[in-house]
Formats: structure tokens, sequence, C-alpha cells
């Protein structure tokens, strides 16, 4: 690995992080416009982080050891993912950008979050972590399967080696499987980032919560890590979501200005998602618990369809 | 009275006073005499309490067709036979009366303590016996929740504090896995001893402290107040009118608070914000019409404080028909969305029988298909000349309910209007002589029928009892979340909204 492939990688683990909160501030302020409301800066979430690394820590008296510790590591798979996925250039992580890993880091980062709403010993956290269990295991081969359908288009699990080969094809390289796929996706993305219908992240509601539920026992430095992780998470799902179905724009070489394109495109494309994904949650309601399932059935669906498209078209 | 004549067997005397009968009867008579009311005549209790000076237990039971009728039985030793096995919506009354007053109904099936925390049980806050000036330690004794036992049942329990600005109450749940199995209401944490600082209370500072029972209430329990004092005497028509706007008011900004809250429950973002947009220009409104914002300060007795002169008629009148346009597209987008529907239907149903056991009242009664109001049965003031329908819903769920106030807010908005067509010139209060005896006021509150029972003796306050909607509707709750899983209970509470100031006293 040369040096600028170093320096690359680490440019792009500072853009996610920096820009991570950010998508989280544009989503709500789209959200209070749809609702005639100026709602906070979209700066807020910087704010927020800021005023939560300044406070002392709490922990529960139930709690062991991991309780302190899982957020460093949510917050490290999560920094782990980002040097993985390709952001703005196919170019230097190449090889180490595996799918599979890519979809174990992400299991690794809910096992964690799941252990840490255990851990406080409280009975709101164990409700979160199991109603967290119970959507990724639908989740999770959703996830697997649409990435696959890609893979056995561009004959590759390497996510940097997809990317490269879509946005080598341009506009012939579209395809029902890929609609199918980003479709599945879009929803695995709403239900792993705790986005409405699957869950509010807005509410103070602790018998309805499933993410902020596992969070409640956090506060202070620990509680930013995890927020900050969760942003963390949202963005690269809209990255893989945008660089591996849609990467055109992405940069193939390392030329100035090719890499100037991809931030560019990268950025619009967040910035589409966001706004997306404040849209889907102002029409609609929270979906009952026990029919999550079904609608997370159909992202399944989907990304079957998307393989057998593959095969028999 | 043809009621008398159907009774069992014949009172120790009866005296009809202000359209009311009042039955004397023995102690060890009162079961079988509410039990046949409530069972042969489709009566309903609607209170139940003692009054110490007096050594009776007051019972008031409504009977839609024939009247109201009075209960009062002069107990010979310190208990009676309880009425809760053949009358189940006592139970609240009984154990109320056991912790309050110190009076012991025989064979209660459940004598647990209901809202006093940790107090000696044989301090009795509401007895002659009890110096307010006491202060009672606490006694560390734990509630005695009601227990489910058996494989991979959890217990959770919730509060009393909330995250949110809400008020204080515990939840006990009994789960297995999501679905709940029982739930018990804990609540009594806002009990500021209401009743007892009434007694003896100035008659205006009385009402001040009235109308802050329950504050979004505030106009309703105002107004049950003012009748007990008033009597039958009359009150001015133009107050009547005054005052039958302002309830409505009241009823208006609440159900729409409602209204969002339920929106707000299953995170449906867009018309959560509509609904509060709404609420809080009526909320302006009132501040506007009479200087407060929830219409504290507006009735007076004999008569009401605020008037409405021409420009806040003709303000109030153009915001009501800005409120039913407004109003149409918010119900629609509610009721139109798949999404939100899917959430509501079927969660939460309390069935007809259930609701008539255990006594619902207001809108949850009507939602369940028990065709009751206050405002049409037992009509006050200005309601007997207004024309307006009663919504019934027959699902009892989330949905019925919400539907219910929706069909209410409109309604309400309809009475406005008419009151202000009536309204003309006259007077706004009325002298009223000093109160005597018992005075009884009954209201349709936005939560449902709200009671207000005053003794006075000498002009004074020597027995206030206040029972608060949300007092009947509290233990139907404890029956609708059954079978429902633990992430669709704050919108049963919300379809609710009970008040815990109201209930605690």
């Amino acid at each position: 690995m040369q040096l600028t492939d170093l320096l690359l990688t680490l440019v792009e683990v500072l853009f996610i992080l920096l820009l991570s909160p950010l998508l989280t501030g544009v989503i709500r302020k789209v959200k209070s416009w749809m609702q005639c409301r100026q709602g906070p800066s979209v700066l807020q979430p910087y704010r927020d982080l800021w005023k939560l690394l300044r406070k002392s820590t709490v922990a529960s008296k139930e709690a062991s050891w991991l309780f302190l510790v899982i957020p460093y590591v949510c917050l490290g798979a999560m920094v782990c993912l980002a040097v993985m996925v390709p952001v703005f250039t196919t170019g230097p992580s190449g090889g180490v950008g595996d799918m599979v890993a890519v979809i174990y880091v992400l299991g690794l980062f809910r096992f964690m979050m799941v252990l840490g709403g255990l851990e406080g010993g409280s009975s709101f956290g164990g409700m979160g972590s199991s109603r967290e269990m119970m959507i990724s295991a639908i989740v999770e081969p959703t996830l697997l399967l649409s990435i696959f359908s890609v893979a056995a288009i561009s004959g590759t699990t390497d996510l940097s080696a997809i990317s490269d080969h879509f946005a080598g094809l341009g506009l012939n390289g579209l395809s029902p499987t890929l609609f199918l796929a980003s479709a599945a996706i879009f929803i695995s993305l709403m239900a792993e980032n705790s986005r409405v219908p699957f869950d509010n992240p807005a509410t103070h509601l602790e018998l309805t919560m499933v993410h902020e539920g596992m969070l409640l026992e956090y506060s202070g430095r620990e509680l930013a890590m995890m927020e900050m992780a969760s942003y963390v998470r949202l963005t690269m799902f809209m990255v893989i979501l945008s660089n591996v179905f849609f990467p055109w724009g992405i940069a193939l070489g390392t030329g100035a200005g090719e890499l100037a394109v991809g931030v560019g495109s990268i950025a619009l494309k967040l910035l589409a998602l966001s706004v997306s994904v404040a849209l889907v949650e102002s029409v609609m309601a929270k979906m009952r618990l026990f029919r999550l399932p079904n609608l997370l059935t159909i992202s399944f669906t989907l990304s079957l369809l998307a393989v057998m498209s593959y095969y028999i078209l | 009275m043809e009621l008398l004549d159907s009774l069992p067997f014949p009172p120790f005397g009866y005296e009809e006073k202000n359209g009311r009968l009042h039955l004397s009867v023995p102690d060890d008579m009162l079961r079988p005499l509410v039990s046949h009311l409530v069972r042969k005549e489709e009566g309903e209790l609607s209170n139940l309490y003692y009054v110490p000076n007096e050594n009776k237990v007051m019972a008031l039971v409504l009977v839609p067709r024939h009247g109201i009728v009075v209960l009062e039985s002069e107990l010979e030793g310190e208990g009676y036979p309880s009425l809760t096995a053949e009358v189940p919506a006592a139970n609240w009354y009984e154990r109320e009366m056991m912790e309050m007053s110190g009076i012991t109904p025989l064979d209660h099936p459940d004598p647990r303590p209901l809202h006093l925390h940790e107090w000696p049980r044989h301090v009795h806050p509401l007895s002659s016996a009890f110096d307010k000036t006491t202060k009672v330690p606490f006694t560390g004794e734990a509630h005695h929740f009601r227990k489910v036992e058996g494989d991979g049942v959890l217990e959770i329990p919730v509060g009393p504090v909330h995250a949110g600005v809400i008020e204080p109450g515990h939840f006990r749940f009994s789960t297995a896995g999501e679905p709940i199995l029982n739930l018990e209401v804990r609540l009594g944490y806002v009990h500021r001893g209401v009743e007892r600082s009434l007694e003896g209370c100035a008659l205006n500072r009385a009402l001040r402290l009235v109308e802050r029972i329950s504050g979004d209430n505030g106009v309703a329990h105002a107004l049950a107040f003012c009748q007990a004092v008033e009597m039958s005497n009359p009150v001015p028509e133009r107050a009547q009118l005054l005052r039958c706007i302002f309830a409505e008011m009241e009823r208006i900004y609440n159900h729409l608070g409602d209204i969002g809250g339920m929106a707000t429950d299953v995170a449906f973002a867009v018309p959560a914000a509509e609904a509060s947009v709404l609420r809080e220009r009526m909320l302006r409104l009132n501040a506007k019409l009479t200087g407060h914002r929830l219409l504290w300060g507006s009735v007076a007795i004999g008569g009401a404080a605020r008037d409405l002169d021409e420009e806040r008629k003709d303000l109030l009148e153009g915001a009501m028909v800005e409120l039913g346009l407004a109003f149409e597209p918010l119900v629609d987008s509610i009721n139109g969305s798949p999404s939100f529907l899917d959430r509501a239907e079927t969660t939460g149903a309390l069935s007809l029988p259930m609701a008539k056991d255990l006594r619902a009242t207001g809108p949850v009664a009507r939602a369940s298909g028990w065709d009751r109001d206050t405002r049409r049965d037992f009509p006050y003031g200005a309601y007997e000349r207004l024309g307006f329908l009663v919504p019934v819903r027959r699902e009892g769920d989330v949905l019925a309910r919400l539907n219910v106030k929706v069909e209410e807010v409109r309604e309400s908005i309809s009475m406005v209007k008419q009151c202000l067509d009536h309204l003309h010139a006259g007077e706004l209060r009325s002298e009223v002589p000093a109160p005597e005896g018992f005075g009884l006021g009954l209201v349709e509150a936005p939560r449902g029928e709200l009671v207000h029972c005053v003794h006075f003796k000498d002009g004074k306050i020597i027995r206030y009892k206040v029972r608060d909607p949300s007092f009947c509707n509290w233990p139907t709750m404890e029956r609708a979340v059954l079978g429902n899983i633990v992430p669709d209970f704050p919108l049963i509470n919300k379809s609710y909204n009970l008040s815990y100031a109201g209930n605690d006293l």
C-alpha cells in the first residue's frame, strides 16, 4: 500500500466522522420543516456531542467492566467500517473491503450494543435489546443477500471492486437486479438505524423504544460515543447504498480532479438520501412491533428477487 | 316515584330535595339496595364516601330514566357490608374510604391501601381525629402488587417518574414476552389533601382551589363547585350561556391535545404538529377572551366572572369557523393513513360489559358503546336548550376513542356557535344565598362525568368529596391493556389521557 493510499483512507475516515452528525442534523431539520417547525440548527448534533463529552459518566451498579468498554468497541467498529468501504474513491481500500467482513463488523456493533443494553440491568434496556435482536435476525440475511446480488454481477465480493465495476459500466450497468437490491437495502437502512416506521428516534416513551432503550443507561462521554457510532452507522449505510449500487461519480484513480468530483458526488448523494429518509419518516406512523417482521420480510423477498433476477434475466 | 315501588324493601325514610331522591337506609341494607339499583334499574354508582360529622356513608346512584338517587346510611359500628363483591365499581371508593376515613367495608375482597404511600394503617387523614398540622412518619411498608407467577413471566416497573413532561404514576406490568398479562396502576403520588383543605374554606377561596384540582379541567371543576353551592337557585341566562361556552372551549382544547398526543405516540409527526398548532391557537384565543390560557377564573359563584363583549364575540365566532375548517384536513390525514389505522384499530379494546361493570365514563364509555353523557341525561345550565349529538362507537379501541373525541370537537364547535347566537344582553351574576345541607355538582368534563358532593353547615364546607372522571376510568384501563403488547401501552394510555392530579386529590 502506498503512502497516498494511506493518506486517502485517513481522509475518508475523517470525512465520514466529520460529516455524520451533520447528516443527522439535516434529517431532523427536514423533518421539522415538514411539520411547519423551525427546528434546531443542523449543527445541533455536534453541539450535543460536545456537551456530552464534557459531562461525567454515571454507570449502573449492576454493570460490569464491559459496560464502559462497549462504546469504544462500537465506535471502533464504525471507524473500521469507514476504512473498509469506499467513500469517494475506489482506490485505497481495495483488498480489505470484503462485503462479508462489512456485514460482520456491523454484526459486531449490534452484538456489543445489545450487550450494553443488558449490562445496565434495567428492564427497558433488556426490552430494547430483545427487540433489536428480533429485528436484526431478519435484516442481516437481507443485507447479505442484496449485496450478494451485486457481487454476482460484478464477480467479486470486494466492495471497492464492485464500485469500480459499476462506475466503469456507466448507465449500461443499470439492471432490475440493482433496483430490487437497492430497495431492499433502503428498507434495511431504515430498520438498522432505528428510523420510523421501525423505531422512533425522537421518542421519550421508554416502553416503545428499541435503539434508544439500549442507550438509556449510558451517560456522558460513553453516551457521546454511542451516539456518534449511531450517526456513523447511518452514514455508512448511506455510503454503501450509494457507492455499491449507484457509484457514478466516484473517483477511480487518485487525480485531484477525479477526487474533487468524487467528494462532491458522494456529498450530494448523502444529502439526497438524508432528505429521503426524512420524507419517509414524515409520512408514516411507526408500525406495531409485531408487524415489523412483515415489512422486513418484504425487504428480504426483494433481495431474493434481486438475486434470482440476475440468474434468470 | 315509581323507583320507590320497585325497591325490594322500603327505605327508612325518603324525601325529594332539588329533584333528587334522598333515601335513608340502615347500613346493612346499603349493599342490597345499591346492587338492586345498579343491576335491575341500570343505575350507575357515581360516588361513595363517608361524612364524619354525620357518621354517614353516602352513595350517589344515577338512574338514567328516573333521576338521581342519594342513599344515606348511618353507621352503627366501625363498618358496613362491602359493596364491591356485587358492584365492582365500588372497589376504589371503598379502598379509599378505608385509608382516608378509617371506615371498614366488611369482607372487601382487596383491602390494600389505594393512594396513600407508606402511611401508618391507623392514621386516616379525613377522619375528624386527624390534625392537619401533624407530620406523619413514613412506615417504609412496601406495597404488595398483584403477582403473576409462572415460567418466563417478567415484571416491568415503570414510573412514577417518567420521561417527558407528564404526571407521576407507577405502572407495574407482568408480561410474558411482549404481551401484557396484568397491569396494576399505582397512583397517589400527587395526593395533596385537597378534600381536607377545602373543609372550612371560604367559598371564593374554595372556588380558586377547586379550579386547580386538575388544571386542564379547571372550568368543569369550577362549574361543579358552583352548582353545588348554588343548589337550585337560578343563574342568569347570559351567565349560563357563557359557562357553556367556556366549558366547550375547554373540551375543544383538551381533545385537540389528545388527538395530537395519539399521533405523537405513534411517531406520526406531521399530523401531531398540525394538532398542536390548532391547540395552541385555541389556548391563545382563550387568553384573549378570558385573560387565561386555561380559562381559569372565568366562572364565578352565581354566574360568570368574564363577559364577552361584541368584539370578543366576533373574535370567537371567527375562530370557531376557522377551527372547523382547519380541523377536517387534520382528521382526514389521521383517519386516512393506513399506517396510523393499523396502530389504532383493535388496540386497547374495552368491552361494553367491562365498561359498565367498572363504570367507565366520558369518551371512554362512549367509545365502548355506552350511550351516556351527563349534558344530555342530567342536563344543567344551558345544555337543555342546545341541540347536540352524543357520538358513540362500539369498538372500544384506541381508534374509537379517537373518533369519539373528534366528533365531540365538532359538536363543541357547533355548541359554542349556538350559545353565541342565543347570547343576549343581561345580568352576569346573581346573588346566591348561603348554602346549607347537601350540594351536588354534576358536570360532563372533557374526560367524563365529574361529581362534586359538598356538605355545608352554617354556610361552611364540612365535607367535600370530589370524584374526577379519571377515578372511574383508571381501573378500566387496567383491563383494556390486557393481551396488548408492551410497546402499545403508551398509545392506549394516551387515548385515555387520564388525570393523575384529579384522581389523587
